[in-house]
């Protein structure tokens, strides 16, 4: 985990990292403070999650970014959401990267920061 | 609050840290044999399910043999102030899938020696298991005997996976070792490949998961054989420890146990109480992984059918992807220091009790 040295927080907004810290596939946990936040580069842009799953407090973001199998009504396997998709490092439950959801309960939602490009540097929105 | 995690696995990057425990015969075969992956895979007979994304919590990724130890350290030991962890391998418990067991011996010997030689010296909160290969009794009694009296050994562990029941006086030499040297005898999830073709009852699963969710299945033929057995008549002080099986099988298996009993007890007239009453005085049963019904106190109510107060160990399975954080789990509050700690101090004689002023910490 990155120690965020500088998170000086700008009109709500406080800087995360760098662009080119994340890429993707390749998510970067920075701290602030005692949390930790996975920022994440999808085809179309930034995500941001805790990095504590709902599930039972895991590391979420420091498990594999990936698709996932579409339900289907017979043994047929369709790979898609390819990129979508973090499972937990720990008990690997699935989660859409840029909602939060998780896929097999819809009551668990891990907790997403909305994620701004100045230029070269990533904000989060850490405030709520 | 005094925390012994009786389920840790202490890993390697290579069973190749085993070359120099191996007498030179079965070096030979680990450097020059045929193994089940490329260099450094660990010799057995794989269980006939992969997981689909791997045994390891993906947050540890270690580099060299050394970070083992180091991650251990850091995201568990130090992160949930463990006062004790049990170390209890993991590839080693697989030797007893082998059909050459002479291999098989040699392969745990090396381990335990290797284990007691590494792992033991690194951490004074560590405790060790000498892991045997059950298709061998008498040569396991012999490893039991041989290291049964180092003062941070504290069990004799198998695999879950086996070719008999373990009540099954074939197996009981290994039973006279550990009453000898006062140690329990434990059985952990595993060894459900090669000559242990038993690992599910009814014949092969399909998918992973599945099989997963029936690890009690050997784990029920084990405590009711050991018990129908007469084991505990046999060796009344032995603990049974039954180390990630599940738990909230146990009341209902006792029920049936106890009520066939009772009809039939003149088939085994060496048994003296109800199979209940062996099971609470000799068997205990690691928590994780721990049931998650939707409503806890389900789970709850079946517990207390068990007295999981007094015969529940607190149990992570460090770093396994069905790992149960200390900090997360499921138990009544009112046992939490017993479940979490104290109870292991009954069944585990070497650990050292804490202190006074701890225990009420």
């Amino acid at each position: 985990m990155t120690a965020n040295a500088a998170a000086v927080p700008v009109r709500g907004r406080t800087f995360a990292c760098k662009v080119n810290e994340v890429a993707i596939g390749q998510p970067r946990i920075v701290a602030f403070g005692r949390i930790g936040i996975g920022i994440f580069q999808l085809d179309d842009g930034y995500a941001a999650l805790l990095n504590i799953c709902p599930h039972r407090a895991g590391r979420l973001c420091e498990g594999p970014v990936c698709g996932t199998t579409r339900p289907t009504d017979r043994a047929e396997f369709v790979y898609e959401r390819a990129g979508e998709i973090v499972r937990c490092a720990w008990h690997g439950w699935e989660f859409e990267i840029r909602s939060g959801k998780c896929l097999v309960d819809d009551r668990l939602k891990a907790r997403t920061f909305p994620v701004e490009v100045v230029g070269d540097d990533l904000y989060l929105e850490l405030g709520r | 609050m005094f925390i012994v995690d009786t389920d840790v696995h202490n890993y390697w990057s290579s069973a190749e840290v085993l070359l120099p425990y191996l007498e030179p015969y079965w070096r030979d075969f680990l450097v020059r044999g045929e193994k089940p992956g490329p260099a450094g895979s660990f010799p057995h007979g794989h269980r006939p399910w992969l997981h689909p994304e791997g045994f390891s919590r993906h947050d540890i990724r270690p580099q060299t043999e050394e970070d083992n130890y180091l991650i251990m350290k850091e995201k568990h030991l130090d992160l949930y102030d463990i006062d004790v962890a049990i170390l209890t391998a993991d590839e080693p418990l697989e030797a007893s899938t082998l059909a050459n067991y002479h291999y098989a011996n040699a392969l745990v010997k090396a381990y335990n020696d290797y284990m007691i030689d590494w792992w033991l010296p690194k951490d004074r909160r560590f405790k060790g298991s000498i892991i045997i290969s059950p298709t061998d009794p008498h040569g396991a009694a012999a490893e039991i005997r041989r290291l049964g009296g180092h003062k941070d050994i504290v069990q004799v562990l198998a695999s879950h996976g086996s070719q008999r029941p373990y009540g099954d006086p074939f197996y009981h030499p290994i039973f006279e070792a550990c009453a000898e040297v006062g140690l329990p005898f434990a059985i952990h999830f595993g060894g459900q490949g090669g000559v242990n073709h038993n690992a599910i009852a009814s014949g092969p699963t399909t998918y992973y998961w599945e099989t997963h969710a029936l690890l009690s299945q050997p784990a029920m033929t084990h405590v009711v054989s050991m018990i129908s057995n007469g084991v505990f008549e046999k060796y009344p002080d032995l603990y049974f420890v039954v180390i990630e099986c599940g738990v909230s099988w146990v009341p209902s298996l006792m029920w049936r146990l106890d009520a066939n009993f009772k009809a039939l007890r003149k088939e085994t007239p060496w048994l003296k109480m109800l199979p209940s009453d062996y099971c609470r005085r000799n068997i205990r049963f690691s928590t994780q992984p721990l049931e998650q019904p939707q409503n806890v106190k389900h789970l709850w109510e079946t517990l207390e059918h068990m007295d999981g107060q007094n015969t529940l160990l607190f149990a992570s399975d460090y770093p396994h992807w069905d790992f149960d954080a200390p900090t997360n789990i499921h138990i009544p509050p009112a046992w939490r220091d017993k479940v979490m700690g104290l109870n292991a101090l009954e069944v585990y004689k070497r650990i050292e009790a804490p202190a006074a002023s701890a225990r009420v910490a």
